[in-house]
C-alpha cells in the first residue's frame, strides 16, 4: 500500500507534465495543419504592367510557391455590349496583368509586409494586395493559441517538478537509513541510489504508458470528433512509435536529472 | 612489519569544539586484538569513527591499512570501508531487507554474483545460528540476534579488520558469548585484526591482546 503511494505520488507529476507536453504538441501540429490549409487558401494579387514569369519572380522574391496569371477575359466580356469591339481590343492592350501569387507558408504580418516591399522594390509590379487585414486576425490567432499552450505548459512543468522534489525528498528520508548503512561498507554512489533510479524508471515508464493510452483514446471519442468536424480540425494520429519514445525520454530525462539533484544535495548535507 | 593502525598526535574534534582526543599516539599490528576502554564520553567511539573515516583528524596523521584518513577522497575512502568490517552498537541493520540480504551486503557492494553472496551469507548465518531466520526481517528479531546478525555482516567479505564499538553493549549473556567467540575466530583462524570500543574487557576470553585506555582526552597503552 506504501509502495503503491510512493508510486503514485511520482506518477501524478510525471503524467501531468507529459499530458501537458503531449498537448502542447498537439497543439502545433493542429495549429500547423490548420495553417497549410489556409495557406492552399490565401493568395496575394499583384498588378503588373506586362508579363511576368514565375522563375523571375521567385528569383527576386523569396517565400513565394506559385504565379497564376488572372485572366481578363471575363471582365472583358462584360463591357462587350457597351463598347464597341475595336475599344475593347485596346483596353485589352491597355489593360495590365493580374496575378494571383501563392505562399510557401502561412506568414506573418511582418513577412507579408517584407513580400509586398520587395515586390513593389523589383519594378515587376506596380500594386500589391495582402488583405492584411483579415490575414493579421488568423494569423494573431494562430499565435495566441500557440502561446496559451506554451504558458500551461510552462505552469504545469513547475507544478510538476515541485511536486517531484517534494516527493524525492520523502523517498530520500526514507531510504536515508539504508543509503548511510551502505556508506559506511563503502557502496558508491550508484549502488546507494540505485533503489531511486529504479523507482523513477518504473514510474517513467508507467506514466508515459497512461498518457500514450489517453492521447490514443482521446480523439476516437464522440465528442471530440463531432467538435474536430465542427470546427474543420484534422486532428493528428498519435503515432505510437514517434510520440511514445518523445515522451518517454522527456519523462526519463526530467524524472532522472530530479532524482539526481536531490540525492546529490543529500549527500552534501 | 606495516601497522594496521598508526596514529601520530592525533588530534580529533567535532566541527570547531574542544578537541575530544587529543596529540593521541596508537599502533596496531595484524592480526592483533585491541580493546580500547575508558568512561562514557572519554571518546572511545569518536576514535572508532576516525578509523572508518567518518571523522577526518583535526591535526596529526592517521594511517589505516596504509591509507591516510586526512583529507582522503571518497573513492579512496569507498575502496578502504571494503576491507573493513563494521560492528555498532545500536547494529545499524537495514530494516527492509531480510536478514540474509543484510549480511550479503558487504559481498554485493564488492561485487560478487548473487550465488557467491547468498552462500556465504548462509554459512555465516549458520555461524551465528540463525539460519533458521535468514527469511525474517531484523524487527523481527530481538537485540542479541540482531547484533549476531551484524557480526555475520561484518565478517561476510573476510575483512582485514573489524571495527566494533560496543558490540556487546546491550546483549544477554548468551549473544555476547557468541559474540566474543566470533570476534576470538576472526582473529586466529581468519588472520583478522580485531578493535574493540567497550566498558568491560570479558575475563574468559583467553586470548594476548592489546589494551588502551582513554581519559581526558588523552590515550594510554596498557601494558
Amino acid at each position: 500500500m506504501k509502495s503503491l503511494k510512493n508510486h503514485f505520488s511520482v506518477i501524478l507529476p510525471l503524467f501531468v507534465l507529459l499530458f501537458s507536453l503531449q498537448f502542447t504538441f498537439l497543439t502545433n501540429k493542429i495549429v500547423d495543419n490548420y495553417s497549410k490549409k489556409l495557406t492552399q487558401d490565401y493568395s496575394i494579387v499583384v498588378v503588373a504592367p506586362k508579363s511576368i514569369s514565375q522563375a523571375v519572380v521567385k528569383s527576386r522574391v523569396s517565400g513565394i510557391k506559385s504565379i497564376e496569371e488572372i485572366s481578363s477575359k471575363k471582365i472583358l466580356d462584360r463591357l462587350k455590349g457597351n463598347i464597341s469591339s475595336k475599344n475593347i481590343s485596346l483596353l485589352k492592350i491597355a489593360l495590365p496583368k493580374f496575378y494571383s501569387m501563392k505562399l510557401e507558408s502561412f506568414p506573418s504580418a511582418k513577412e507579408i509586409e517584407r513580400i509586398k516591399n520587395k515586390l513593389l522594390a523589383s519594378d515587376l509590379v506596380i500594386k500589391v494586395e495582402t488583405f492584411s487585414k483579415t490575414h493579421n486576425k488568423i494569423y494573431m490567432m494562430f499565435q495566441a493559441l500557440k502561446n496559451t499552450a506554451f504558458v500551461f505548459s510552462i505552469f504545469i512543468l513547475i507544478i510538476s517538478v515541485l511536486l517531484m522534489f517534494k516527493q524525492m525528498r520523502i523517498w530520500l528520508l526514507e531510504h536515508r537509513d539504508r543509503m548511510s548503512i551502505m556508506t559506511l561498507f563503502g557502496a558508491q554512489f550508484w549502488m546507494k541510489s540505485a533503489v531511486l533510479y529504479r523507482l523513477v524508471v518504473v514510474d517513467s515508464f508507467i506514466s508515459t504508458g497512461l498518457v500514450a493510452v489517453v492521447y490514443l483514446t482521446f480523439p476516437k471519442l464522440e465528442i471530440i470528433e463531432t467538435f474536430s468536424r465542427s470546427m474543420s480540425i484534422t486532428m493528428p494520429e498519435f503515432d505510437i512509435l514517434k510520440d511514445t519514445s518523445v515522451l518517454l525520454g522527456a519523462s526519463l530525462v526530467f524524472s532522472l536529472f530530479i532524482v539526481s539533484i536531490v540525492i546529490r544535495k543529500m549527500n552534501r548535507e | 612489519m606495516e601497522h594496521v593502525i598508526n596514529a601520530e598526535n592525533l588530534t580529533l574534534a567535532y566541527g570547531r569544539d574542544e578537541p575530544i582526543i587529543t596529540e593521541a599516539n596508537m599502533e596496531v599490528n595484524p592480526n592483533e586484538f585491541v580493546f580500547i576502554t575508558g568512561k562514557s564520553g572519554s571518546g572511545k567511539s569518536t576514535i572508532l569513527k576516525s578509523m572508518y573515516g567518518e571523522l577526518a583528524p583535526q591535526k596529526g596523521n592517521l594511517n589505516v591499512c596504509g591509507v591516510s584518513i586526512k583529507n582522503i577522497s571518497t573513492p579512496k575512502l569507498n575502496l578502504l570501508r571494503r576491507y573493513l568490517g563494521i560492528v555498532f552498537q545500536d547494529y545499524r541493520l537495514i530494516n527492509d531487507w531480510t536478514v540474509e540480504k543484510n549480511v550479503m551486503l558487504p559481498l554485493l557492494i564488492g561485487g560478487f554474483s548473487k550465488g557467491v553472496c547468498v552462500k556465504q551469507a548462509q554459512k555465516l548465518l549458520k555461524h551465528v545460528k540463525l539460519l533458521h531466520k535468514a527469511d525474517k526481517y531484523p524487527l523481527e528479531l530481538s537485540g542479541g540476534e540482531q547484533q549476531r546478525v551484524a557480526m555475520a555482516r561484518a565478517l561476510a567479505h573476510n575483512p582485514v579488520m573489524i571495527l566494533a564499538d560496543e558490540p556487546t553493549g546491550n546483549l544477554d549473556e548468551y549473544s555476547s558469548e557468541v559474540i566474543w567467540d566470533l570476534l576470538k575466530n576472526a582473529k586466529e583462524h581468519l588472520g583478522t585484526t580485531v578493535v574493540v570500543v567497550t566498558h568491560h574487557i570479558p575475563s574468559t576470553l583467553g586470548i594476548d591482546y592489546k589494551h588502551f585506555f582513554l581519559e581526558s582526552g588523552v590515550v594510554y597503552e596498557v601494558s
